[in-house]
């Protein structure tokens, strides 16, 4: 199976800079990476792709409409207790 | 976890911006959709599905993110639900944050938060798995999206099983 991810080095490589680079780029959150832990940095290959043609997510505008819609969280699941198991 | 109103449209628009940029696509058809809900009880809903990068292995995974926060002062909301969910169809296994009947989870389990794991899908050898509460929707969206991104499926025998 193909990886989906870049490590840091990786991306050193991809695009001839250091790692400290590549990680000074991250943690200015210009590009694109999951911390996994303190030690380990994932970058998404689609992200990087992206991130490297140019691409910029244009931000959304958000507003608060009413609605009729109801969010049924946990709606399913059997919920705990030892009397009343319930079933949805 | 408090937010003012602002807050909570800033942090909605970020939550957006990181799916796009980690690559996924936002699965709302239209712009209109994308929005705090305002509900007959007054709590705010966020209900936000993605799919990671197109590949022939992301067609069937999809990525949920809901919230209820309901008010707790002038201009302040406290999230009072959340499920965070990834569901590989290909894969064949689902990992959720939940959090929600609160005070039933706490009665039982002493805990507020729990998580679920299934691998394969529809199929929990536990129904409820220990989980610290999730931060923050972005907080989730790194740890769901981790999970797709190592295409490993999760063992769900490592976690801790509440019941």
């Amino acid at each position: 199976m193909n990886r989906l991810y870049y490590t840091p080095r990786e991306v050193a490589d991809a695009l001839a800079i250091s790692d400290d680079a590549v990680l000074d780029l991250i943690n200015r959150g210009d590009l694109p990476a999951i911390r996994v832990s303190p030690r380990i940095i994932r970058v998404p290959i689609a992200a990087f792709d992206l991130w490297r043609s140019g691409f910029r997510p244009v931000r959304r505008t958000v507003t608060i409409r009413k609605t009729k819609r109801t969010l049924a969280i946990g709606e399913g699941e059997v919920l705990p207790g030892p009397r009343e198991r319930v079933t949805g | 976890m408090i937010a003012t109103t602002d807050r909570l449209l800033d942090y909605l628009a970020d939550l957006v911006e990181r799916i796009e940029r980690y690559g996924a696509m936002v699965l709302q058809t239209n712009d209109d959709e994308l929005g705090w809900g305002n509900d007959d009880r007054g709590d705010l809903l966020m209900d936000v599905r993605a799919r990671p990068p197109l590949t022939v292995r992301s067609r069937s995974v999809q990525l949920t993110f809901q919230e209820r926060w309901e008010p707790v002062g002038r201009d302040t909301w406290f999230r009072r639900e959340y499920s965070y969910e990834l569901r590989d169809h290909v894969r064949d296994y689902r990992r959720a944050f939940h959090r929600h009947d609160e005070a039933r989870f706490v009665r039982t389990f002493d805990v507020v938060t729990h998580e679920h794991c299934e691998a394969p899908m529809g199929r929990a050898a536990c129904a409820h798995y220990y989980c610290a509460p999730v931060a923050s929707a972005m907080d989730a969206l790194e740890r769901l999206y981790d999970v797709w991104l190592t295409g490993a499926i999760p063992d769900c025998s490592a976690l801790r099983c509440l019941d």
